[in-house]
């Protein structure tokens, strides 16, 4: 029997695409190759929605997107009018649903059981000690960025 | 027809308003499990619960076991709609009461599908 340690990119990409179009419909997400630094300076205003699963497998997922991103999730979610601007609790809340489904379902990627948390947001980098990054998306959404990081914890055998 | 929809996320209960609303449901909404029953202690009679499993305060799963355990609202139709796909979940879920059981993402018509199934939704008759 095999025993996944971490979800493979190509699960992560289709968990991915999936709640994207599902929720965003539209215009598809495309992968680009990267071009960001984690560490570096974020290209623009930054968000970052993250859950952490805990259990039989304990990770980290985080969703980074700059502003009008986060606005024009939160509008397609929501389904507001092209005029109306979506409230800063309400971005808060869409990115972290957002998040909450992408981090489930690649939570079912794994072998259980293990438990979600409740979404964390913010307006600044998410990041969890003893957690490495064994999984990047770097996403194109129309002319802006997207960015999917999934983080296991370090067993102290990861290299 | 009346809907409550009970799921921490402002966002997912917008998304789940319209799809019912769509079907002719008046809706009501309860940030968690805690305010969904004090609602039902108040007096409000949904004909239909759908159920976020993750929440604060008390979760979807214990909120379906104190429906379930309570006589008055024995009528009530309980639909789990939900991030939660462990299969061991899911049967917990259903053996302790609820109907259906939806997983997050889904779309309209899934939901809409298994209202259909419930008799809470007209079914389409093919032309």
């Amino acid at each position: 029997m095999t025993v996944l340690t971490e979800p493979s990119s190509f699960d992560v990409q289709a968990v991915v695409d999936e709640v994207w179009t599902t929720f965003l419909g539209g215009e598809p997400l495309v992968p680009v190759a990267p071009d960001f630094d984690p560490a570096g300076t974020f290209p623009g205003s930054r968000w970052d929605a993250a859950v952490t699963v805990s259990g039989a497998w304990h990770g980290l997922i985080v969703v980074s997107v700059n502003d009008a991103v986060a606005h024009a999730v939160t509008q397609a979610m929501l389904g507001l009018d092209d005029g109306d601007t979506a409230a800063h609790e309400d971005v808060v809340d869409a990115l972290g649903e957002l998040v909450n489904v992408i981090g489930g379902n690649i939570k079912s990627l794994m072998d259980g059981p293990s438990k979600l948390s409740l979404p964390l947001v913010a307006q600044a980098p998410i990041q969890a000690g003893g957690i490495v990054e064994t999984c990047r998306l770097d996403l194109a959404w129309g002319s802006h960025r997207v960015w999917v990081t999934v983080g296991t914890r370090d067993e102290g055998g990861t290299s | 027809m009346h809907a409550l929809i009970i799921d921490d996320s402002r966002t997912m209960r917008s998304i789940l308003r319209r799809i019912v609303v769509d079907l002719g449901f008046d809706v009501t909404e309860a940030g968690n499990g805690q305010e969904a029953l004090t609602a039902l202690e108040d007096g409000l009679e949904p004909d239909l619960c759908l159920i976020d499993w993750n929440m604060p305060l008390m979760d979807g799963y214990t909120f379906v076991t104190r429906v379930r355990a309570d006589p008055r609202w024995r009528n009530i139709t309980l639909m789990m709609v939900t991030t939660e796909s462990e299969h061991g979940q899911i049967v917990r879920a259903l053996a302790a009461g609820a109907h259906e059981y939806v997983i997050k993402p889904f779309t309209a018509d899934a939901i809409v599908e298994k209202l259909e199934l419930l008799g809470l939704a007209a079914q389409e008759v093919p032309a």
